[in-house]
């Protein structure tokens, strides 16, 4: 047993199944202490795999989930001035010095600690999820790009926090731009794919555990067929699971086309992709999905 | 050879094929390959893809690479090889220094440069000129539209909401403010609310710009998924709206699909710019109203036909914004029969995107 397939086992235990690629990178990122870039399409188990490494590594998960016009007070730390205001109401008429007034307002009590911050003066190493890395500014970026490269945050009134306990940061990103290179420069590149048809199936088969062999492979079959269709969404590993415990839940033995029609809804969630394929299925009577 | 040498011309062969390789991750390449058993071939390539490749797109031409200096890499005497240099960990551990100390030391180019680069070496897909690529890179760029689309849509969005930079609510600031003593907890601002524009899109579909009418197509069908507003006319010499057609459908196939079911073939079956914008302008002047932003796809070559650039000017008037965007190099405008800049003074602004990354970079411009 190597390193490797020691990871892949433990990433198993976690509920996540890798291959020997995945595992290396996983490996490393926590032999070099480098963080890891995640790409891929949606629904392929981005986020899944920084929380199943967490649950290996057994340290707890900070999750940052970014959108447009996340700024440093979300995701670093912000003043609590709401409640600093209501302090210095409070001692208006104690007669304390102004320089008093001004330790006890910016000190620890009124700091809000966002998962940035959390993530570095932890008292034990800790996972950092960022997750869709791509939605923020460029200048957000480039404050990140300091805090990955150096771990530490400075804060003006403060000082300068240095982490403790360097954390495992997984990065995931589904490119809707391009991050810049010095970004991507510091981070160990994964690019996760949707699995093969194989691969799927023993997915299937972990999460629910009392699906027959046969539904897992025809879902898996299926589902594999319909992304290669022209969706809009193409159904993700999520989905796929939920068809497959659907249909189980219908005790259904098999996946036939009256129960395709029926439960279509549960793996395509777009209004014209069910139409189109409601249409393809009507036309052919069977679950090839010929073009 | 040794592994020192292998590994160096290994990089220099990557950069050969512009995959940026920086000297920090060759250095990291190295010092993961200390932490893995050589002997597997997933462990390897693995380590050195996810340490040297840092964009998907450069998968292949990386893959190609790695089979040319690695595919007998399982026969016997290497894998001897590897393993000794294995078991010897001191000795490989400096050897493996050595390498990136060498590559330091080299200043090796980072092949951004590439001005001497034969044409067609680039491999690259999104930066092949239009003109020149085959059907089978076609596709492979087309597969990179939909990223390109959606990458554009955000673009566009942010620059929206950036400009909503809102001003204090003062009123509604105080007004709050009354219930907690006067102390403004809340803040409150203006929201600003901005009209939608509207984007109409004229697309040249002739023979001439094939290639180019093919990505266009396919990446006006993506942003017509992001944007609702968005109306897409074909043409070479009939004009035709194509908004419909685009929903549905093979990216791939887009061209044809337009040129079988919507009529853009006149009388003559040559590209006539003067006639189609006479047309756009009889059949669609209401919908250009000053929201509108005009967007022409297209190599204004014009088979020496009246040029109509009168109705350009009324578009202009008429419209917000008149954008070109021509697949041809400057350096090939106003050649032969292109009348590009009879057109010139009419546009807002006229684009050279003889690749996708050009044709990215000046959508993103606008």
């Amino acid at each position: 047993m190597d390193n490797m397939q020691i990871m892949k086992g433990k990433m198993l235990r976690a509920g996540y199944i890798c291959d020997d690629k995945v595992a290396t990178v996983l490996y490393l990122a926590g032999a070099m202490k480098k963080p890891v870039l995640v790409e891929g399409p949606a629904g392929v188990g981005k986020t899944a795999i920084a929380q199943a490494f967490s649950q290996v590594t057994q340290l707890p998960l900070i999750r940052l989930q970014c959108y447009e016009g996340l700024d440093e007070a979300k995701a670093l730390y912000e003043w609590n001035y709401k409640r600093q205001l209501l302090h210095i109401q409070a001692v208006a008429n104690k007669n304390l010095s102004v320089q008093q007034v001004e330790e006890d307002i910016f000190s620890d009590n009124f700091l809000l600690t966002r998962p940035l911050l959390k993530s570095i003066t932890s008292d034990s190493p800790t996972v950092l999820l960022i997750d869709e890395i791509d939605k923020v500014d460029f200048e957000f970026e480039a404050m990140l790009l300091e805090l990955l490269s150096e771990f530490q945050i400075t804060i003006p009134e403060i000082g300068t926090v240095r982490a403790q306990h360097q954390p495992f940061v997984f990065l995931t990103s589904n490119a809707t731009r391009e991050l810049s290179e010095a970004l991507k420069r510091r981070c160990l590149y994964l690019y996760l794919d949707f699995p093969s048809k194989e691969m799927e199936k023993q997915i299937l088969m972990l999460k629910i555990p009392n699906l027959p062999p046969s539904l897992a492979e025809k879902v898996a079959q299926v589902v594999r067929q319909l992304r290669g269709l022209e969706l809009k969404k193409p159904p993700s590993i999520a989905e796929s699971i939920d068809w497959a415990a659907s249909l189980l839940w219908l005790g259904k033995e098999d996946l036939d086309v009256e129960t395709t029609l029926q439960t279509l809804t549960t793996v395509v969630k777009y209004r014209e992709d069910q139409e189109k394929l409601e249409r393809i299925i009507y036309r052919d009577r069977d679950l090839n999905f010929r073009a | 050879m040794p592994v020192l040498q292998y590994l160096q011309a290994f990089f220099a062969d990557l950069r050969e094929q512009e995959i940026p390789v920086s000297t920090s991750q060759v250095r990291d390449c190295c010092q993961a390959l200390l932490l893995i058993d050589w002997a597997n071939r997933d462990y390897f390539y693995s380590t050195l893809f996810t340490t040297l490749v840092k964009d998907y797109s450069y998968q292949k031409a990386f893959d190609e690479v790695f089979e040319r200096f690695f595919n007998e890499y399982l026969s016997p005497e290497n894998r001897q090889y590897f393993q000794s240099v294995n078991s010897e960990q001191p000795s490989r551990s400096r050897e493996v220094t050595a390498v990136s100390d060498y590559d330091i030391g080299m200043g090796t180019p980072m092949g951004k440069g590439g001005t001497a680069q034969a044409p067609g070496g680039k491999k690259n897909p999104l930066q092949q000129d239009f003109g020149r690529i085959s059907a089978e890179e076609l596709t492979s760029i087309e597969a990179m539209v939909p990223l390109l689309a959606r990458r554009l849509a955000a673009k566009f969005v942010k620059k929206r909401k950036r400009n909503d930079q809102n001003r204090l609510d003062f009123r509604r600031t105080i007004r709050s403010s009354l219930s907690t003593g006067g102390i403004p907890l809340n803040l409150y601002t203006v929201r600003k609310y901005r009209e939608k524009p509207v984007i109409l899109i004229l697309c040249d579909v002739s023979g001439s710009v094939m290639n180019f009418s093919c990505i266009s197509l396919a990446l006006i069908a993506s942003l017509e998924r992001f944007f609702q507003y968005i109306e897409s006319y074909a043409f070479i010499d009939e004009v035709s709206d194509i908004t419909g057609l685009l929903l549905s459908g093979n990216p791939l196939n887009f061209r044809g699909h337009v040129l079988r079911n919507a009529r853009v073939v006149g009388v003559t079956g040559y590209t006539n710019y003067g006639r189609t914008l006479e047309q756009f302008h009889q059949r669609f002047r209401h919908r250009i109203t000053r929201k509108t932003s005009v967007l022409i796809f297209g190599d204004a070559r014009n088979n020496w036909q009246e040029n109509g650039k009168w109705v350009l000017a009324q578009i202009k008037s008429q419209a917000k914004k008149v954008y070109w965007f021509n697949p041809e190099p400057v350096s090939q405008w106003n050649t032969g029969d292109s009348i590009i800049n009879d057109y010139m003074p009419y546009c807002d602004k006229v684009f050279a995107c003889p690749n996708l990354v050009e044709l990215e970079k000046s959508l993103a411009k606008i």
